[in-house]
């Protein structure tokens, strides 16, 4: 099985053909009289539709005593509503092949479906249902105020979401909610209940602060009418207020390292980085350019060291988690424990040397063809394209900002790269944690000097 | 709703690689899909973890493509793409712009004839620590993540080799050498053992070209099939398994597991609509009583892994709650599965469970990737790409009758099982260390 017998292996690689021309496929967008936005695109050939309602606020928007508020309430809109209890409303939606989704995240609230679209109607009859008539029963209320805390449980257990955990504890000020999860601490979770997600569903509930996005093969469906009939009487509460900047404030510009210690552990979990950036950035394309070169993609700079190169870990990454205000910045991965030291030396070398040395011309066409090329890969079904501009809507961007995508990313430059690792790549600043067994690393950690330790027991 | 038919052309070229080609213009992208028939089940005992770590070698470079180059050139074209391994098969996929499908056959093609030209002892020691983290992050620094290792060791007997996992033993992965990988190439990596599917924005006669010039010399292996002997096994386990796991888990967990019919029985089908109905959502049996009501679980899982060789398996879960009585929540689990195999689902919960399944499968053969991946899997198993219009059919002609009788044949005492795993009172991480020794 050689060249030399002919096997069909040949040296010349292909060329591309003619790339089809794509554009993001465009959109509807009109206005109901109470100010509830309806953005529809049709999608011929796809008869699955996604349907989705977004309120903007989310859990960024929690009171500091209610953190949590906001995710628990989206739990427990599908609990029951002035006409329907949980039971009939969950069989209702399967009757019809539909998925009824409630969540919240940091931004926004949003009830989606996927349904045939024969079936839209109804369901979302069923949307409306519980966006504006849920009656939160105590007793439901409590049982998901309970698994909650009992996730919490889960959590603390996992070493990658205790990682995580740890990771936005030390990095982010005590007055900013990015501090913990969306969903709240043990603390805050504990004093939930049912007038909290009534408070919660009422401080956002304004027309005026609702889009409507409907994607799929529409065919004669008139969903701005359909959305009229349906939410066109709904008013503001009295409750309701905008929404606030979120505090993402750091915690300390130094760099310090946490461990959280477990006897035995097989594997440090690792988490370097600091409060990175919001969405809205004049410089995100070339931001998104420098992620992917630094730990996005396959041959990014971390993952070659890391995994291709020392065989340290199954992966590893970095990237911005970009929200209204500033998510966080991390560099991730999952070592073997007696590498640790040496893993984390090499990946503040990388964050490091993004920032000085200028990305090859080959580095930079791979992050860029990959942004650009992946684009429609990205939107194959309504549910992509209706998640899309869901992020659009929710974080306050303007309608053309897809469309442009990909002119942006290819006019992204080294110069530009450099910048934004210059500008938001902070070493210095930046919070080791590692949840791992501390007995094998510590003296090489101490002689690493990486900055100020402090080392924490978990108990089971 | 309408359903959906997906037309196809399926042939063999003369080196024995079957080729399924299905257009589908929606979008400008295309799907290639490789499945080799070789799987973890055609390992041998000292050589378990090893089809998996040597789909890693597959991405090391082959003659004419260096070190993680197939994924470097995938991506820059706006790709992407992976490789998975399975106990009855490997499979390698990559999703493109549709303009760039010659470049993936080619790579696909060079791997296929050539890969032993870059194989390296270096490429080989660097794949073997990364599967051995993917090891430890997957299973060992999880909690309950022994649960599907035991689950199979529970389910098969220690003869069949559905009783090891693909993530295998790290003395079996140590021990893999240039020799075994080598061997391994030419036994199973060879035309007349693959299914090419190719799907989405493609000229057919085009693609097919291609297909001939960059795959056509490659020869066959006249050796193949290989022999892994008769893998049938008697429908239940005969007896009742019991296992108890002491170590650093939140919340103690029930796993359950149960010997069922192979993949393509029609029974099968029945109990995929039975795991709808017992735990598909927040309507379902198990939820409803489990979570909803007595609140004795933290959540529930009921589902089955399709396998071809004697019998797959029908697994399940359910968490519990703080300071809940274990026996207590494994015996209301338990009636739920008996209710079920002694009575009939209800016409509505039925009904509900197709329109469910119907809206799944229709939901994922919108993207070509998962269509390519399905003719692959259907050309490979059962020798017949067109399964994959069968199968919604298939699901909506069950009836209540058959689910139950699917159920009452499954759900027995002596064929069941049963998993507990119970926090240990002691810091967090000590028991990780012990579980893994015990595993090894």
């Amino acid at each position: 099985m050689t060249t030399a017998d002919g096997s069909g292996s040949s040296q010349e690689r292909p060329q591309p053909g003619v790339p089809r021309p794509y554009t993001f496929p465009s959109f509807q967008r009109t206005r109901l009289d109470n100010g509830l936005s309806v953005i529809s695109v049709d999608l011929p050939a796809r008869p699955l539709l996604a349907g989705v309602l977004i309120v903007l606020g989310g859990a960024g928007d929690d009171p500091e005593l209610e953190a949590g508020a906001t995710v628990l309430m989206a739990r427990a809109l599908s609990e029951g509503t002035d006409n329907y209890d949980a039971i009939e409303l969950v069989e209702a939606t399967e009757r019809l092949g539909a998925s009824l989704h409630a969540e919240a995240g940091w931004d926004a609230l949003s009830v989606s479906v996927d349904v045939p679209a024969d079936r839209f109607p109804a369901a979302l009859d069923l949307v409306g249902e519980v966006m504006a008539r849920p009656t939160f029963p105590a007793s439901d209320v409590e049982r998901l105020r309970d698994e909650r805390l009992n996730d919490l449980l889960q959590a603390h257990a996992d070493p990658r979401r205790r990682a995580e955990e740890a990771f936005t504890e030390t990095i982010y000020a005590s007055s900013s909610p990015y501090r913990h999860s969306a969903a709240g601490t043990r603390e805050t979770v504990e004093g939930l209940g049912s007038d909290e997600t009534r408070r919660a569903l009422a401080r956002r509930f304004d027309p005026a602060a609702m889009t409507l996005i409907v994607g799929g093969e529409l065919g004669g469906l008139d969903v701005h009418a359909m959305a009229v009939e349906r939410f066109g009487s709904w008013k503001a509460d009295a409750q309701a207020g905008p929404a606030n900047t979120v505090d993402a404030s750091p915690s300390t510009i130094e760099r310090r390292v946490r461990v959280i210690h477990r006897p035995g552990a097989v594997q440090t979990e690792i988490r370097v980085g600091h409060p990175g950036l919001p969405r809205r950035i004049p410089d995100f394309h070339a931001v998104s350019v420098m992620s992917a070169i630094l730990g996005g993609l396959f041959n990014s700079r971390l993952n070659r060291k890391l995994r291709e190169e020392k065989g340290y870990t199954y992966g590893a990454s970095a990237g911005f988690d970009l929200r209204r205000s500033a998510g966080p910045f991390a560099a991730r991965a999952a070592v073997n424990t007696d590498v640790t030291v040496p893993a984390i030396v090499d990946m503040l070398a990388e964050l490091d040397a993004i920032r000085i040395e200028a990305p090859t011309t080959d580095e930079l066409s791979a992050a860029r063809d990959y942004l650009v090329g992946v684009f429609p890969l990205r939107f194959e079904t309504p549910g992509a394209v209706v998640g899309a501009l869901s992020g659009l809507v929710m974080l306050g961007l303007p309608d053309d900002e897809l469309a442009r995508y990909r002119g942006a990313i290819e006019a992204v430059d080294a110069d530009a790269v450099l910048a934004a690792a210059r500008a938001h790549v902070r070493p210095n600043e930046a919070a080791v944690v590692l949840v791992g067994d501390a007995d094998a690393f510590m003296p090489a950690l101490e002689a690493a000097n990486l900055g100020p330790i402090t080392v924490e027991r978990d108990e089971a | 709703m309408a359903g959906l038919t997906i037309d196809f052309t399926d042939e063999r070229l003369p080196n024995g690689l079957r080729l399924v080609v299905s257009e589908d213009h929606v979008a400008p992208v295309v799907a290639v899909n490789i499945w080799y028939a070789v799987g973890s089940k055609h390992e041998v005992p000292g050589k378990t973890g090893f089809a998996h770590l040597f789909e890693h070698v597959m991405f090391q470079g082959s003659a004419h493509v260096t070190k993680a180059e197939h994924i470097g050139l995938i991506q820059a074209v706006g790709g992407t793409m992976n490789g998975t391994t399975w106990l009855d098969r490997t499979n390698y996929f990559e999703t493109v712009p549709s303009h760039q499908l010659e470049l993936v056959l080619w790579l696909e093609a060079d791997r296929m004839g050539t890969l032993l030209e870059a194989l390296s002892q270096e490429n080989l020691d660097n794949q073997r620590e990364v599967v051995k983290n993917e090891k430890r992050w997957s299973y060992d620094n999880r909690p309950y993540g022994s649960w599907n290792q035991r689950l199979l060791a529970g389910v098969y007997p220690p003869e069949h080799p559905y009783h090891h996992p693909t993530i295998g033993s790290m003395e079996d992965l140590d021990a893999a050498s240039l020799d075994d990988v080598s061997s391994f190439f030419r036994t199973h990596y060879a035309p007349n053992n693959a299914v090419l599917s190719i799907v989405g924005d493609l000229d057919p006669a085009q693609a097919r070209a291609w297909v001939e010039r960059y795959f056509g010399t490659i020869p066959a292996n006249p050796a193949l099939p290989v022999d892994i002997g008769d893998l049938s096994l008697p429908p239940i386990l005969g007896t009742e398994v019991r296992e108890t796991v002491v170590e650093a888990v939140p919340l103690p967990r029930i796993y359950w597991g149960f010997r069922a019919p192979v993949f393509g029985d029609h029974r099968l089908d029945a109990l995929d609509l039975a795991g709808q109905i017992l735990a598909g959502g927040k309507g379902s049996r198990l939820h409803r009583r489990l979570v909803r009501d007595e609140r004795l679980a933290q959540d529930v899982s009921l589902f089955s892994l399709g396998l071809v060789g004697g019998a797959s398996v029908t697994a399940g879960w359910a968490t519990a709650r703080p300071g809940v009585d274990l026996a207590r929540l494994e015996t209301a689990y338990w009636e739920e599965l008996q209710r079920l195999a002694n009575e009939p689902p209800t016409e509505d919960e039925l009904a509900r469970a197709k329109a469910l399944t119907e809206a799944d499968e229709l939901g994922s053969l919108q993207r070509v990737e998962e269509r390519a991946d399905r003719l692959s899997m259907y050309a490979t198993l059962f020798d017949d790409p067109g399964v994959v219009n069968d199968m919604l059919p298939r699901y909506l002609s069950v009836t209540a009758d058959q689910v139950r009788d699917a159920c009452r044949a499954v759900f027995r005492a002596d064929n069941r099982y049963v998993l507990t795993y119970l926090p240990a009172a002691v810091p967090a991480g000590d028991h990780v260390a012990d579980a893994v020794e015990a595993n090894a």
